[in-house]
């Protein structure tokens, strides 16, 4: 009995080590093999990929503080960035991640926002710029948010 | 059924010492992440304020280094993004640092994983996955037992004949009247 239990203690003790000690963390599904996309091309022609699964290569620069559900990927032009969105609490993103080189797979996909949307994340995106000038009336054409609806990702510490 | 008896109390007292520090985990845990909406349950979050002496807009690899000098970066550098042509941003472990270029102003942001929840929380959620996935489902077979043969252990007035079993029934009929006054909402 003494043996019985010495030895599942020390397998349980080795299976959480064997996790922990992994080198690149992988989210989700990991990546299998589609297309890699930069997210130069795909910002430029953001409508010409819709419904396309492919993958975005970049440091993670921001990330959803308050469930880990999106991390934004930094492209490889200055300022540009693909917000990589995740099922709430199937994947979750730490705030660790940031600064991490990422590899991310998913479904490319379009939001169009109505008037009322559109006014209500330009507000926040105002709010979150310290930008007091912000009128709402201002704003006269609807937004559509694009993203990678992410099945997966792959995330390496430099 | 006095066997019976014998083998549920047995079961109850072996397997309840078992599910002590799991029960903890889970309650603890439970309650947590009840409230995530009132406070990050996983991690504690600062934001210091200051200033330095602003760098200038120009090119990322010609302000970066001074930046990294005048932020006096002790800790190895991730890396570091241009968001802006106002903004660049500094990653490191455990944080990161917003500098506008043109001001000088710093944002240090700074997080740490919460003593005993980061850890509790992972558990509950079973965000590693497997192997606490075996773990969780035999734990959860454990509490099917507790429950199976909790009632059966006391005889009598104090037994499911009485007060246990008019609590036994509040237990059962909460979540039941619950789960039809939400099915009817919906």
């Amino acid at each position: 009995m003494r043996t019985v239990s010495v030895l599942l203690v020390s397998a349980f003790v080795l299976a959480l080590a064997g996790g922990a000690l992994a080198g690149e963390k992988t989210y989700g599904k990991g990546v299998t093999g589609a297309e890699t996309v930069l997210v130069s091309e795909l910002l430029a022609k953001p409508d010409a990929f819709i419904g396309k699964t492919l993958r975005v290569k970049g440091m993670a620069v921001g990330v959803c503080a308050h469930r880990g559900c999106w991390i934004n990927v930094a492209g490889d032009k200055e300022g540009e960035v693909v917000r990589v969105q995740v099922p709430d609490g199937v994947i979750v993103f730490p705030p660790e991640i940031v600064g991490d080189e990422v590899i991310a797979e998913g479904v490319w996909t379009a939001n169009e926002l109505t008037l009322e949307q559109t006014k209500a994340v330009c507000a926040a995106e105002a709010r979150k710029h310290g930008d007091e000038n912000y009128d709402p009336d201002a704003v006269t054409t609807c937004k559509t948010l694009y993203a990678l609806a992410g099945t997966g990702a792959v995330a390496t510490t430099k | 059924m006095r066997n019976f008896r014998k083998v549920c109390r047995t079961l109850h007292r072996e397997l309840g010492f078992l599910a002590v520090g799991l029960t903890l985990v889970y309650a603890i845990s439970g309650i947590a992440v009840n409230h995530a909406h009132h406070w990050d349950a996983n991690y504690e979050r600062t934001l210091v304020e200051r200033s330095i002496e602003p760098p200038g807009t120009g090119p990322t690899l010609e302000v970066q280094p001074v930046v990294l000098e005048r932020l006096g970066v002790t800790v190895p550098v991730k890396g570091v993004w241009r968001a802006s042509t106002e903004v660049l941003q500094v990653f490191v472990e455990g944080g990161q640092y917003d500098v506008n270029l043109a001001t000088g102003a710093v944002g240090e942001h700074g997080f740490a994983k919460r003593p005993l929840f980061f850890d509790v929380n992972f558990m509950h959620l079973n965000s590693g996955k497997a192997p606490w996935t075996g773990i969780a489902d035999a734990y959860a077979g454990i509490l099917l037992v507790l429950a199976m043969t909790g009632p059966w252990l006391i005889n009598g007035r104090k037994g499911l004949k009485g007060r246990g079993g008019v609590m036994m029934g509040l237990g059962i009929a909460l979540p039941v009247v619950y789960a039809v006054i939400t099915r009817l909402q919906l």
